[in-house]
């Protein structure tokens, strides 16, 4: 079998994380506020509208973007005061972060700035369910992430292979850390690669496929950057591939279990997700495509005694259709799986009623999927768009 | 009192005493606590009476003494113009006598029986005679003890005795002791009556002490002394047969005819002599055999077609002629039947709307004064309609109080009154509750009537109240009295929903103005980080922002600009 192998591209954009950009978006913002109040005008904010009625999908690009429709925040307006206030107190609260150089996840931002108010019985935040979406209002209002204000998302995911990274003062390679790998954290923003020795990153929906491979020895022997999501991608992961392509040129390869939800934590790394529409430049990545697992996979692996049913009822029967079949079919309509490949895929499961997850291969052998399934696939170009 | 000689002259006088002395629940004294309040209301309604034919401002203090189980002493004392010494029998001892019975005139009491009744009513449950200390503001005060001889229906002084009056005190004190009674704090008993009484009475100072020894005052709310009622003619559209009968007997008109123009109202010489022909008409038509035609006449007199009536009979004249001499002879030879024709034809007749000048509201303002003084609320309105007429013939008035909020507790009452006084019993059957249950009060603003502050008090005024029993506390259901109490409340009403709406609007407008203001000091302390200016100047701008807005919104009276966040 002939041997494709797959090369590095040529970067595309260059990292360009700039606190003084966040700083200089907060002084705007507050200034006009106080030159309207001052003026005895009604101050606000706008913030582009959050929802599937703000998003569409630009074709050019392959990317889910946010449209330009906003809403505005009014200070003397019963239904928006509490929320201006609450904007107010989280900006003042990143300004502090980003010129003291400190990062403080999203829980320690929503405890750092909920208070009573003097005089009420009224609390700045009750929930954390209300200062995360203030947070994001700012990103969307700023066209800034999140990392870059210096709030952070948990962590989850980490990556393992022959990459050196470099993390404030340290300094080391990803594949000299144990079996483990390297946690990915919530920001990569201030990430180096100053040494990148693999020839593409593989993108693995779950941690116990990853450790399999590391086991193997699949990034060693097929010099590739195992990239473990655990499950939906995390922001930083999701940033973190973004950068590896576009700054490294590596290209992306993602490998999830063979049923709607790994598609769709597929469908949410190369073209971005509804929520984060606006982020999705610095997030997405159109190029990565889809190794497996695919519902041709059963038939030509042997693997129809491993498969497991849809949950849910299927669009022919009564109450139908529900559960995977209902997704199923709503993904058919995603507007960057209109391809004969895809929708071939997608039809088959429907028909068939199947899932396959990644570790079914372990019926094979354990090593068939390092040794056989996936360098077949990848070097043979197999894979879809 | 010659009038009412010449009237008990129709009545066995020895049975008069005695058949309420056998029905005193026919006065008002059934149960133990209506009884008292019966009794109190017949003293305070005297000295409220008193008190304004002679123009005095009343002053009016109730005492009840508890004397032992269901025995008490009922003091009432008044500042009325006392009763001169010749007449204390007479107001106390007789029943049927007094200076408004049987005449065609507004009045709280029940035709002179009131105060002998009660004096009768303690004499029959104690034994006791009722003590009477009056002054006329003379030399003298004379006590009396005064009882009713029932067989001969007359009052009996037992004990008398003089004293010089050395004050110059003028007014009246009657003590009545009674038995199988019963204070109690009900909305049927002695307070509650006051309290009703003191509303509609504001020019007067009303006076309860209780017999644990709680003094508790009502006091004047309003300088203007009402106007004493005057008699008014009846109606020809209101009287009956019997009316007519025995006016005719008592009249010093030497004529029908002039009997006619001068004991009733809206008949004129010339309405006599429409009168004569109606009634030869009706003689007429009496006459005809064929059920069917005699119909058509009816419907053409009722029309007022009497002279084409009257042309269609053969030789009408004649009996025109007998019909006038009737009116040409002394009223004291009208015969029963003539006084039926006489009715008949006036039921086919038009005459004005009978004179209203005899009927005495309470008036807006005074209905004001009265529910504000003893009630305190935070809101009250009311409403007095111009007078209207039922049966045709019976002149009537609707009032209307609304009191809202302020001390008022939660829970709607219905204070109903007659000619100014508490009816408290059988408000079921009453048109006035029919009527204020009828009303949607919803439209005005009240979501649950029943929870809210809400006091309605209605007053039918009248010449003759068509009360539903012999208790006299519930009016009947008459469709124009229902209708004009409905229209009475209804207009009341729409000024208490404006008053509803504006308190509403500028409540919110306050909650609005405290939302906003709440989080000035923490945007001032987010926008002092951010721009770093002063944290105290970046809070003068918001509150100048905010006063300034929600005084251009009070001018205008409009909401303050509500955008939704995703418009």
């Amino acid at each position: 079998m002939p041997k494709v192998k797959i090369h590095r591209e040529k970067p595309k954009e260059k990292f360009s994380y700039d606190p003084k950009k966040v700083l200089k978006m907060l002084d705007e913002h507050a200034r006009r506020i106080l030159e309207d109040i001052k003026q005895g005008k009604n101050p606000h904010f706008d913030i582009p509208t959050r929802g599937l009625s703000n998003v569409y999908f630009d074709e050019k690009s392959r990317l889910i973007r946010m449209g330009d429709k906003l809403s505005r925040r009014y200070f003397l307006n019963v239904a928006h005061a509490r929320k201006f206030m609450q904007t107010l107190l989280i900006m003042a609260y990143v300004k502090r972060l980003v010129s003291e150089g400190k990062h403080a996840s999203l829980r320690e931002a929503y405890y750092a700035n909920k208070h009573t108010i003097p005089g009420t019985r009224e609390n700045t935040f009750e929930d954390q369910s209300e200062s995360d979406p203030i947070i994001e209002d700012l990103e969307r209002m700023f066209g800034v992430l999140r990392e870059e204000m210096h709030i952070t998302a948990d962590r989850r995911g980490y990556i393992y292979g022959d990459i050196v990274i470099r993390d404030g003062e340290d300094e080391f390679n990803a594949s000299k850390l144990g079996s483990g790998g390297w946690a990915v954290p919530g920001t990569v923003e201030h990430i180096q690669f100053p040494e990148i020795n693999v020839d593409y990153a593989l993108v693995v929906e779950t941690a116990a496929m990853a450790d399999r491979l590391i086991e193997e020895k699949y990034p060693k022997k097929e010099n590739a950057l195992i990239i473990a999501t655990q499950g939906q991608a995390s922001r930083g992961v999701r940033r973190l591939i973004h950068r590896l392509h576009y700054e490294e040129g590596l290209p992306i390869i993602v490998f999830t279990d063979g049923d709607p939800y790994g598609w769709y934590i597929y469908s949410t790394i190369k073209q971005g997700s509804i929520n984060l529409a606006y982020l999705s430049d610095k997030l997405a990545t159109p190029e990565a495509k889809f190794v497996g697992m695919t519902m041709d996979d059963i038939k030509r692996y042997g693997l129809e005694n491993v498969t497991e049913k849809l949950k849910g009822i299927p669009p022919n029967k009564k109450g139908g259709p529900t559960g995977d079949y209902k997704r199923i079919l709503e993904e058919m309509n995603y507007p960057w799986f209109q391809n004969k490949e895809w929708q071939r895929q997608l039809q088959l499961a429907l028909k068939w009623g199947v899932r396959i997850e990644q570790q079914a291969l372990a019926n094979k052998s354990l090593e068939f999927v390092a040794k056989e399934y996936l360098p077949e696939k990848i070097n043979n170009g197999d894979l879809l768009p | 009192m010659a009038e009412a000689n010449q009237l008990f002259r129709e009545f066995k006088i020895q049975s008069v005493s005695e058949f309420f002395r056998r029905n005193a629940a026919m006065l008002g004294y059934t149960g133990k606590v209506r009884s008292l309040t019966t009794l109190v209301h017949e003293a305070v309604t005297n000295s409220l009476d008193a008190c304004e034919e002679a123009g005095i401002p009343p002053y009016v203090r109730v005492e009840i003494e508890e004397l032992g189980d269901e025995h008490y002493k009922v003091v009432v004392e008044d500042n009325g113009p006392g009763i001169p010494e010749k007449y204390i029998t007479h107001v106390f001892g007789k029943m049927l006598a007094g200076t408004k019975a049987h005449r065609n005139i507004q009045s709280r009491g029940q035709q002179g029986i009131g105060i002998s009744g009660a004096v009768m009513f303690a004499q029959i449950t104690s034994g006791k005679a009722t003590r009477v200390i009056t002054s006329t503001g003379g030399d003298e005060i004379i006590e009396a003890w005064v009882k009713i001889d029932v067989d001969k229906n007359e009052g009996k002084i037992v004990k008398k005795e003089k004293h010089p009056n050395l004050k110059g005190w003028r007014g009246t004190r009657i003590e009545l002791e009674v038995k199988n009674v019963k204070y109690m704090r009900s909305k049927q008993g002695v307070y509650w009556y006051l309290k009703l009484t003191a509303i509609a009475n504001p020019h007067a100072h009303i006076e309860l002490i209780e017999p644990d020894g709680k003094l508790i005052v009502f006091p004047r709310s309003s300088d203007y002394i009402p106007e004493p009622p005057v008699e008014m003619k009846p109606h020809p559209k209101g009287v009956m047969t019997d009316d007519v009968y025995r006016l005719a007997k008592k009249t010093r008109k030497n004529t029908v005819r002039r009997f006619l123009i001068g004991e009733f109202s809206r008949i004129s010489d010339k309405k006599v002599d429409e009168l004569i022909e109606y009634i030869a008409a009706l003689r007429l038509i009496k006459t005809v055999k064929d059920k069917k035609l005699q119909e058509q006449y009816y419907q053409r007199l009722m029309e007022g077609d009497v002279k084409s009536v009257l042309r269609a009979f053969k030789g009408y004249t004649k009996v025109v002629k007998q019909v006038a001499k009737l009116m040409e002879k002394p009223p004291e030879k009208l015969t029963w039947h003539e006084a039926e024709e006489i009715v008949e034809a006036f039921k086919y007749m038009k005459f004005l709307a009978p004179p209203t000048h005899g009927l005495r509201p309470i008036g807006e303002e005074n209905i004001e004064k009265g529910l504000k003084g003893i009630l305190k609320p935070e809101f009250v309105t009311a409403v007095t309609r111009p007078p209207k007429v039922y049966s045709g013939g019976i002149p009537f008035q609707v009032e209307v109080g609304i009191a809202y909020g302020g001390e008022i507790p939660a829970g709607f009452d219905l204070y109903r009154y007659a000619n100014r006084v508490p009816l408290l019993f059988d408000a079921g059957s009453c048109v006035t509750t029919q009527a204020a249950r009828s009303i949607d009060w919803k439209r005005y603003k009240i979501d649950d009537l029943d929870r809210a502050p809400l006091v309605l008090m209605i007053n039918v005024v009248s010449v003759h109240v068509p009360y539903t029993g012999t208790g006299k506390q519930s009016i009947a259901s008459v469709d124009e009295i229902y209708n004009e109490i409905r229209l009475a409340i209804m207009d009341a009403a729409r000024r208490l929903q404006t008053y509803l709406s504006g308190k509403h609007r500028r409540l919110a407008q306050v909650k609005r103005r405290k939302t906003f203001e709440k989080y000035v000091p923490e945007i001032a302390r987010a926008l002092s980080i951010l721009t770093g200016e002063p944290e105290e100047k970046i809070r003068e701008y918001f509150i100048r922002f905010i006063e300034s807005r929600f005084t251009a919104v009070e001018a205008e009276d409009v909401p303050v600009e509500e955008v939704a966040e995703n418009a």
